[in-house]
């Protein structure tokens, strides 16, 4: 899976919405020695429209992968190109990429109405359609009735949800998740991995997300990529997903095959560590 | 999921009225036992002053008598601003110095190992010697009482201010910045609300701590101003006025921090009671 460098090409017909080729990264050591090498040469694309899911163990790159396609990280060796240009321009033209993580990190001292406008003023859209985005957004995940509840006055479950809902509000062109259901029980993370999907099916958005939860990456993925564990994480093997079903249900028996292969291939670039969470 | 979001709306309208039946026996029960507490101090000092020579320690309806007269005749009101205008400046220059301090140094390692020794002696020489040594240096007037108000506070407070930017959300700035949060926006939306309950808090310890300074370095080297007083009826063993003149300022104070610093909190602190 290398990429040979294309200069900037006429429009093609499936130009890939996101291209990392051969990624390095490497963080220094206190006083320049130690250091943890967290990627070593990882290359991949992304179509638009497409979800692909990062799965590996903790420690093996995964975040840092995600940091940098967010533009959050620019201290790496390798070329990062969005729709074949350069992260930064593409910003500057007024590209969307917008975030879910681990956490909720919904300000709590505002409403989640005011939350989302805190994304909708960063990515400069005109107020007048502020009320409208917001209560779409909302609708889609069964929160409209909430919008001017204060986030502690809900459940873990409904402010993850409201993150979402944030994430959306921006209509972005690409949405990276970190680990985006990790920190909730097993089923308030099925409820909101099906929000998810619904409202992905009302945007199409471009996913790239990081999980540790073969199943969840199965479920949500039309591809996943395994990653072997850090250091000098790389993407060891592809497993395409698209032929199981969308919208996906729990309880279609392609998943539960897949998944399955998923573990066994997981295990298999485990190496022999005796333990992995 | 139609039937759970049925059960949301029930459980918020559900839950709303609860939160408001709750906040107002809360409420009820906060009043009943203030009142207590403010009536179990009155008769403290009540059973203490029929213990002594009402000399020594004059009772609650002598002090408060006299505090009346003092009202009716005016006099009270010119001593008390000349105090509040003392305390104003002194946390003033307090509060900007200690803000200083205070980001500079969570903000900056070198600014916080460089001003932690400034901090250090700040906090271990006495108020009185700080105070003694500016009434020397810049001479005994205002600018020295105000100066020697300032000064023992701001090492307390610096500390106060430090600590509460080091604990300000990161997560919540890289949010800002996951989604392209401007400068301004960050500082405006993100960390200024953070810094808010610090801020808040430091000014009331703040205003608390300069108020009690004024009152010293009035005592020690000023002719104006309620601590001048209490020095004065002091030194004629008034002890009914030295009450009197501290009561009166006591109201003041509690006037400053229930009435305007609660209302504010009210207001910022929305989001936190329910």
């Amino acid at each position: 899976m290398t990429y040979p460098f294309r200069p900037p090409a006429p429009v093609q017909a499936a130009m890939s919405q996101i291209s990392l080729t051969d990624i390095h990264k490497q963080f220094p050591g206190r006083g320049g020695k130690g250091g943890w090498k967290a990627l070593d040469g990882v290359s991949f694309e992304i179509a638009t429209g497409e979800i692909v899911g990062l799965l590996g163990p903790s420690g093996c790159g995964k975040s840092t992968l995600l940091n940098i396609v967010a533009g959050l990280d620019d201290t790496y060796e390798g070329t990062v190109a969005i729709q074949g240009k350069p992260l930064a321009e593409q910003i500057g033209q007024g590209f969307r990429v917008a975030y879910v993580f681990q956490e909720a990190r919904l300000m709590p001292w505002r409403t989640l109405r005011e939350n989302i406008e805190f994304v909708l003023q960063a990515a400069d859209f005109p107020r007048t359609e502020w009320a409208g985005r917001i209560d779409r957004v909302l609708g889609l995940v069964e929160l409209a009735k909430f919008a001017d509840f204060f986030p502690l006055q809900l459940s873990g479950g409904m402010q993850q949800r409201a993150s979402i809902a944030r994430a959306f509000a921006i209509e972005p062109d690409i949405l990276l998740m970190d680990e985006p259901f990790s920190a909730l029980d097993e089923l308030t993370a099925r409820r909101l991995r099906q929000s998810l999907l619904t409202i992905w099916s009302a945007f199409r958005t471009t996913i790239l997300f990081v999980s540790h939860n073969a199943f969840e990456s199965t479920f949500l993925g039309d591809r996943v990529l395994v990653m072997s564990p850090g250091p000098g994480g790389r993407i060891r093997e592809e497993i395409n997903l698209r032929h199981i079903q969308r919208p996906r249900d729990y309880e279609d028996t392609a998943l539960f095959v897949e998944s399955k292969r998923v573990v066994e291939c997981l295990q298999r670039h485990m190496g022999n560590r005796p333990e992995h969470s | 999921m139609a039937l759970v979001t049925g059960f949301d709306a029930n459980a918020s309208g559900r839950i709303a009225s609860l939160a408001g039946a709750i906040a107002g026996s809360e409420r009820m029960h906060y009043a009943v036992i203030s009142f207590l507490s403010v009536v179990s101090l009155v008769a403290l000092w009540q059973f203490g002053s029929m213990a002594l020579p009402s000399s020594v320690l004059p009772g609650p309806y002598r002090v408060v008598s006299a505090l009346v007269a003092n009202v009716l005749q005016g006099d009270i009101f010119t001593d008390i601003a000349i105090t509040l205008g003392r305390i104003a400046a002194a946390f003033a220059i307090a509060m900007a110095v200690a803000l200083l301090l205070g980001f500079s140094m969570a903000l900056s390692r070198t600014a916080g190992i460089f001003f932690h020794v400034w901090i250090i002696c700040g906090i271990t020489i006495p108020a009185l010697v700080t105070i003694l040594t500016l009434y020397m240096v810049v001479g005994l007037n205002d600018t020295a009482a105000v100066l020697g108000a300032a000064a023992p506070v701001i090492p307390v407070l610096a500390i106060n201010i430090r600590e509460g930017v080091k604990g300000i959300d990161t997560r919540l700035i890289g949010m800002a910045r996951a989604f392209r949060a401007g400068r301004r926006q960050q500082i405006v939306s993100v960390m200024a609300p953070q810094v808010a309950p610090m801020l808040l808090a430091s000014t009331r310890f703040g205003i608390g701590l300069v108020w009690k300074m004024v009152l010293f370095v009035e005592l020690l080297g000023r002719g104006s101003g309620v601590g001048y007083k209490i020095e004065f009826f002091y030194q004629m063993f008034n002890m009914t006025e030295v009450l009197a003149y501290a009561l009166s300022f006591v109201f003041v104070m509690l006037f400053i921090e229930v009435a305007i610093l609660g209302t504010i909190e009210r207001r910022i602190f929305r989001w936190k009671r329910n």
